[in-house]
């Protein structure tokens, strides 16, 4: 695979590892979690996307629609049971509300895009992130795009939800690869079945590797616990993951505070979901640092 | 409501109400007593006669004062000193019934203007104020207490948990990591241990300079007036001509030995600049006359409002004014050549402003040499010079200049007699001690060189003081203190012993906080209309730190981490702080301080890349070791520190203006001046490719550009008859070998630099037109200009391409980096061409002041997208929506030629700390932007730590927010001060999280 599908190359990132960093974002994901704060990340195929707040009412895109799949004062705007995708509409909307979410992009591409950044890096100890989705759905397109950082020395760190095969992550990734930051959602496999989609034993599994790999150097690994209102914020469940990581040898994680704005992400591709009122809410300081507690009792520093 | 409500809309109606208005006015000034003796002055009757006409002449009517009687006339006599030419009758019942803000927006936007002398229709202001003045103030009132409702409307209730955040960032502070070679005596060279608990003097400065209403202050003004009424002005009492530069010194020793020698009662440091804790001095002959017309309702103006005694009223009404009248800058001349079109088009307010109307000030003292010989040994040499002969100009401004000095030496005698008598009266221990200090050292000090840091310290201050009574608080600078004070400090600490160390150190601290504050008691003089184009500046007392030497060496010190400390804990608006660094050769340490100092102070110092300083001053031939040298002056711009006369803020250009006029075949249309070359009407098609409108542009610019350096010249020359200035030119070398004023071009070095506005909205708009009419040709150029024209009303998808799909400045696209580089290239090239009457030349730069926010009030839409009446962007920012990535900014911003910005720019970036995150980290983060953006070649940086939702409660609830101040553009203000569109401006500037 030369080309890979890529929602979004941003810059400036603080908060995807150490120094000033630029994350790229993959399209495409194995896990369906409920939750998911990044909606238009899931499927590994282009969409439109549609944001009401950007619309100025021109109706440039249902002139130009074949299908007449553009329905203005409908629920979600686009009627996507006809639309095929064309992206004709994109063309020619003026306020960027009519979007298509997913471009082709070679390892040369990125490469180009990122390299401004470089200085940056230097300056702050950063790096470039792959996240999404989940990069490793691309493994091959992955490990090139890495291999090709670090020919130009730039710290490289992937973001991963674990669910993926051990031996070619092993091989493909950990040689070209400084830093993973791995996500621990459920420790309960039917829990993370029906909140997720797949089984965690995999995801699990591999944790257990790459952690052996990290003893001996090879990579550096810090587990994250995204928090999720009622669903990864129990009490069970922050106590399991906290037997696991110790039982695994580590001592140090990522505790994620939850962000419930992405529910609008969701209209704006499309999806109707009935979203649970709970995960439409911040979560407070007090309700962290419960979690956050249990993690320190289990001398798992934050 | 002035008068009354009326429903009377006809033309007739308005020209009744206007005629029985004058004639309220010529009756009450006719018979009653009271007003009658303000038509008269020491100089005789006040004799003159003021027009009032609609631009068709519908209305017209004349009111005329001679020898104390008013008349009112139904033409307007030939010799009007001042015509008022309102737009239409609807502008003529607004300016009579409006509030004091409506007629200022009125005389900004063209609804009035002035044809003639805007000192004459002030002091016609004046006289309906004398009248009125009751009706006026509670106007204001009802307009405070109506803009206050809707501001508290969006925002009812203060979040004091968002004020809390800002006070609390001081309690945290970072201890140093790493070392710099020249700090020799700290050992954390942050000082962390300290805040502003240790300082309780300070606390009780900075609770005055919070609370104090600035007052105006007459004393000066009335002394030299004094002198100058005994000893003629023209001409001297045996009726030869005055040669100005002697004259000006005799005046200026009457002044200084005879103005009131003052102590604030808890200062270390003697002297202040006027006789009021917090005061206004008054430089009549340059804008001290435009507050004529306030000085019934100054006190109780919305912005920047003065207190004003009666006895200081009267002095200026009947004595120092009307002396004054016609020998300031501005008058003067337009006497000579008539109201020249140069001075008519910078008398319209959205074109240019030229700053000679006012001062020149804007460079820095030679401290080191008085610091190093004393007055005295100044004065020896200036003896020696003159006795090595030398023709008449040289012999008058030497003897200028000893005169000059002669008096400032005899202000300090005074002071130390004054702290005498002070210390005899102290019953407190500890201040009469202080009190016998000061008195000790004023004996000596500037006379003689200093010794330890509290001489050094109050040498400079003196002559501070004494600078200021020679020339306008408006840019004058202090240039590399650090640098300067460090061997005081270091000779004191060799005399200490280690377990006094700590004592002194608190000691050097309060001293400079001491510091800090004396340069806090003066205010300018502003006028009302200077509240919307200079919102919330004060003096611009300019300190640079940090940086390299002459030779090139780390020049951060013991006494740069002071500075930065005293800076911290105080966090006052002026003196205006500004930082250098040289890549590669200061360190992180110091860089991180300056961040974290940004942090907690939430918007200073400015920092300055010292590399990218130089590359953009070496062009103009200096030598490196000058170079190296350089202070930042008035807001950021570079001068070479006591060696260069270099008048940086000549003036505010409106760039956009020639836009304007461009899209409007030499018409600019809120002026309606149809005054700029016939380039073509774009609709018409002429432009047949985007270079030949880019062209046009060109010749616009070059047509507003020569007609502002006409009036500066112009200026100028009235500077040297009028005011030369003997003392200061004592303090720039060159001035004494050369035995010239700084005015006429005694200073080693001489330039100008002007303040260009909108490269980023003007670069943004060519990107817009090129791409859509040129490159993609989507859209006619008749279409862009109806768009414009209707401020895009009917093209609303026009307005969104342009928003959306235009690469804009600062997106990251290298098209519009080349755009904004065509741009000060070409603006760069043609000033500097021109030949500079100081025998230097013109430097360019792009930074604002908060001109851009009155700019942009009188500027229409724009082929960007921006909207009429909205601010340009600040200095050069781009626009807010460029890019939601500040990398983009930083690179976009670095790209810019430095060579083309030799009077440096203004860069403001805002950022947001975030709650979590440590203070290492975000120190951290904003160093790694900073350090890079300097390392890719970016010239200048300054900040703002804080959020919009900080500033709308700040907006609605200030009470909370006294001391928080802002960064505009190039300068400090405290925030609450500012009128409401900067604070509206300030609160949209996009900010990045971190």
């Amino acid at each position: 695979m030369n080309k890979a599908l890529i929602l979004d190359i941003k810059g400036n990132s603080l908060d995807d590892g150490p120094g000033i960093r630029t994350v790229v974002f993959f399209k495409g994901c194995p896990l369906n979690c409920v939750w998911c704060h990044n909606p238009e990340s899931k499927r590994a195929t282009p969409e439109l996307s549609w944001d009401g707040r950007e619309c100025i009412g021109c109706y440039s895109c249902k002139n130009v629609c074949a299908l007449n799949a553009i329905i203005p004062g409908s629920t979600h705007f686009i009627n996507r049971a006809v639309c095929n995708l064309c992206f004709a509409c994109v063309d020619v909307c003026p306020s960027g509300a009519m979007s298509k979410v997913g471009k082709l992009m070679a390892v040369e591409d990125i490469i180009q895009t990122i390299i401004k950044d470089k200085p940056f890096f230097d300056t702050s100890g950063g790096g470039v992130t792959l996240s999404g989705g989940e990069p490793t759905v691309y493994m091959q397109f992955a490990s090139e795009l890495l291999k090709a950082l670090k020919k130009i020395k730039i710290h490289t760190l992937i973001e991963t939800g674990g669910y993926f095969n051990g031996d070619e992550f092993e091989a493909n990734i950990v040689p070209y690869c400084d830093m993973v930051y791995y996500d621990i959602k459920l420790i309960e496999d039917f829990k993370h079945k029906k909140y997720c989609g797949v089984s965690n034993a995999k995801i699990l599994q591999n944790f257990k590797k790459l952690v052996e790999l990290s003893q001996k150097n090879a990579i550096q690994v810090m587990p994250r616990i995204p928090l999720v209102p009622g669903i990864t914020a129990t009490k069970h469940n922050i106590e399991g993951i906290a037997h696991f990581l110790r039982e695994c040898g580590v001592n140090r994680v990522q505790l994620l505070r939850y962000n419930p704005l992405w529910p609008e992400k969701c209209f704006k591709i499309g999806s109707n979901g009935n979203i649970d009122k709970a995960l439409t809410q911040w979560m407070s300081q007090k309700d962290y640092e419960f979690y956050a507690k249990i993690l320190v009792k289990n001398t798992i520093q934050l | 409501m002035l008068l009354y409500t009326t429903n009377i809309r006809s033309s007739k109606g308005t020209r009744i109400i206007i005629f029985l208005f004058l004639k309220f006015i010529a009756f009450n000034f006719n018979n009653r007593k009271s007003l009658n003796r303000y038509l008269t002055s020491k100089d005789g009757w006040l004799n003159f006669s003021i027009g009032l006409k609609t631009e068709d002449n519908s209305l017209q009517y004349g009111i005329s004062f001679f020898e104390g009687k008013v008349a009112v006339t139904k033409t307007i006599a030939h010799d009007a000193k001042a015509v008022m030419i309102f737009k239409n009758d609807e502008a003529a019942r607004k300016l009579l019934l409006g509030t004091p803000t409506d007629v200022i927006y009125m005389l900004l936007k063209s609804d009035v203007r002035i044809e003639g002398s805007i000192s004459y229709a002030n002091i016609f202001s004046f006289f309906i104020s004398l009248l009125f003045h009751d009706v006026q103030k509670r106007a204001m009132k009802t307009e405070r207490k109506k803009d206050d409702k809707t501001v508290k409307r969006q925002q009812p209730e203060h979040n004091k948990q968002l004020s809390d955040e800002i006070v609390k960032r001081r309690k945290e502070r970072l201890k140093a990591e790493g070392a710099d070679p020249h700090v020799v005596y700290l050992d954390d060279a942050y000082l962390s241990k300290y805040s502003m608990d240790d300082f309780p003097r300070l606390q009780r400065f900075l609770h005055d300079h919070l609370t104090k209403k600035p007052a105006v202050c007459a004393e000066r003004a009335y002394l030299l007036t004094k002198w100058y009424r005994e000893n003629g002005f023209e001409k001297d009492s045996s009726g030869n001509n005055w040669d100005p530069i002697v004259r000006n010194a005799l005046a200026y020793k009457y002044m200084m030995e005879n103005r009131k020698p003052l102590i604030n009662d808890e200062s270390l440091l003697a002297g202040t600049t006027t006789s009021k804790p917090i005061g206004c001095p008054i430089y009549p002959d340059g804008s001290g006359i435009m507050i004529w017309n306030e000085l019934m309702t100054i006190s109780y103006r919305t912005y920047n409002p003065f207190d004003i005694d009666e006895q200081t009223r009267e002095v200026l009404h009947f004595d120092v004014f009307p002396f004054w009248l016609h020998r300031n800058f501005r008058e003067w001349v337009r006497d000579k050549y008539n109201n020249p079109l140069s001075q008519q088009l910078d008398e319209r307010y959205a074109l240019y402003f030229n700053w000679k109307q006012a001062t020149i000030s804007h460079t820095i003292p030679n401290f080191p040499k008085v610091l190093a010989m004393g007055t005295l040994g100044m004065i020896q040499e200036m003896h020696e010079e003159l006795n090595s002969g030398c023709g008449e100009e040289k012999q008058n401004c030497l003897t200028a200049m000893i005169l000059c000095l002669e008096g400032v030496n005899a202000y300090a005698q005074n002071l130390s007699k004054q702290a005498m008598g002070d210390s005899n009266r102290e019953q407190n221990p500890q201040r009469k001690q202080e009190l016998l200090t000061i008195a000790d050292i004023c004996s000596r000090i500037p006379m003689h060189g200093a010794q330890t840091l509290h001489e050094a310290v109050m040498a400079v201050w003196i002559i501070w003081i004494a600078l200021h009574m020679e020339s306008m608080n408006a840019g004058l600078s202090l240039g590399r203190l650090d640098q300067w004070l460090q061997p005081y400090f270091v000779n004191d600490m060799k005399n200490i012993p280690p377990e006094k160390r700590d004592e002194y150190m608190k000691f050097a601290l309060e001293l400079i906080g001491d510091f800090y504050m004396r340069c806090t008691d003066h205010f300018p003089l502003t006028p009302d209309l200077a509240n919307f184009y200079f919102g919330g500046s004060s003096s611009d007392q300019a300190i640079t730190l940090g940086g390299v030497t002459p030779e090139g060496t780390d020049a951060v010190c013991d006494m740069t981490y002071i500075f930065l400390k005293v800076t911290e804990m105080l966090s006052v608006r002026d003196p205006n702080v500004n930082a250098r660094y040289m890549p590669g050769v200061n360190s992180d340490t110091y860089l991180k301080r300056l961040c974290e100092v940004n942090l907690i102070t939430a918007a200073t110092p400015s920092m300055h890349n010292d590399a990218a300083i130089i590359k953009a001053l070496t062009p103009m031939g200096y030598p490196i070791n000058d170079i190296r040298d350089w202070s930042a002056t008035g807001c950021v711009e570079p001068t070479l520190s006591h060696k260069h006369f270099g008048h940086t803020n000549m003036q505010m250009m409106n760039m956009v203006a020639a836009l304007e006029m461009t899209l409007n075949n030499g018409y600019h249309p809120l002026t309606r001046l149809d005054v700029g070359p016939k380039t073509g009407r774009p609709e018409d098609g002429v432009f047949t490719t985007f270079d030949t409108f880019f062209d046009a542009f060109t010749q616009q610019f070059a047509f507003l550009i020569d007609q502002s350096i006409d009036y500066n010249n112009k200026l100028a020359e009235a500077h040297q008859l009028i005011r030369p200035t003997p003392l200061l030119s004592a303090f720039i070398e060159g001035c004494l070998e050369k035995g010239k004023d700084v005015t006429m071009g005694g200073a080693k070095y001489n330039s100008s630099g002007t303040a260009i506005i909108g490269l980023a909205d003007v670069t943004d708009s060519m990107m817009a037109i090129k791409k859509l009419v040129y490159d993609e040709k989507r859209y006619a150029f008749a279409d862009i200009k109806k768009a414009v024209d209707s401020n895009f009303a009917h093209d609303a998808v026009l307005l969104s391409l342009v928003h959306k799909k235009i690469p804009l400045f600062g997106s990251g696209s290298d098209e519009a980096v080349a755009m904004a580089n065509r741009i000060t290239t070409w603006a760069h090239d043609h000033y500097s061409k021109m030949p500079h009457y100081r025998g230097g030349a013109y430097a360019t730069g792009f930074w604002s002041m908060s001109n851009h926010v009155a700019f942009g009030t009188l500027t229409g839409a724009l082929p960007s997208g921006r909207l009429a009446g909205k601010p340009f962007t600040p200095g050069l920012t781009p626009q807010p929506f460029a890019s939601k990535n500040l990398l983009d900014n930083i690179r976009d911003v670095a790209r810019l030629n430095p060579e083309n910005c030799n009077n440096n720019i203004a860069f403001n970036v805002k950022v947001v700390p975030s709650a979590i995150e440590s203070r290492q980290k975000t120190v951290n983060d904003m160093f790694s932007y900073v350090k890079t953006y300097f390392e890719l070649g970016g010239m200048q940086m300054q900040m703002n730590v804080v959020t919009s939702a900080v500033l709308r409660d700040a907006m609605a609830h200030p009470e909370n927010y006294r001391n928080l101040i802002v960064r505009i553009s190039g300068y400090n203000a405290y925030f609450v001060t500012l009128n409401r569109q900067m604070q509206l401006e300030l609160i949209e500037r996009a900010e990045y999280g971190i």
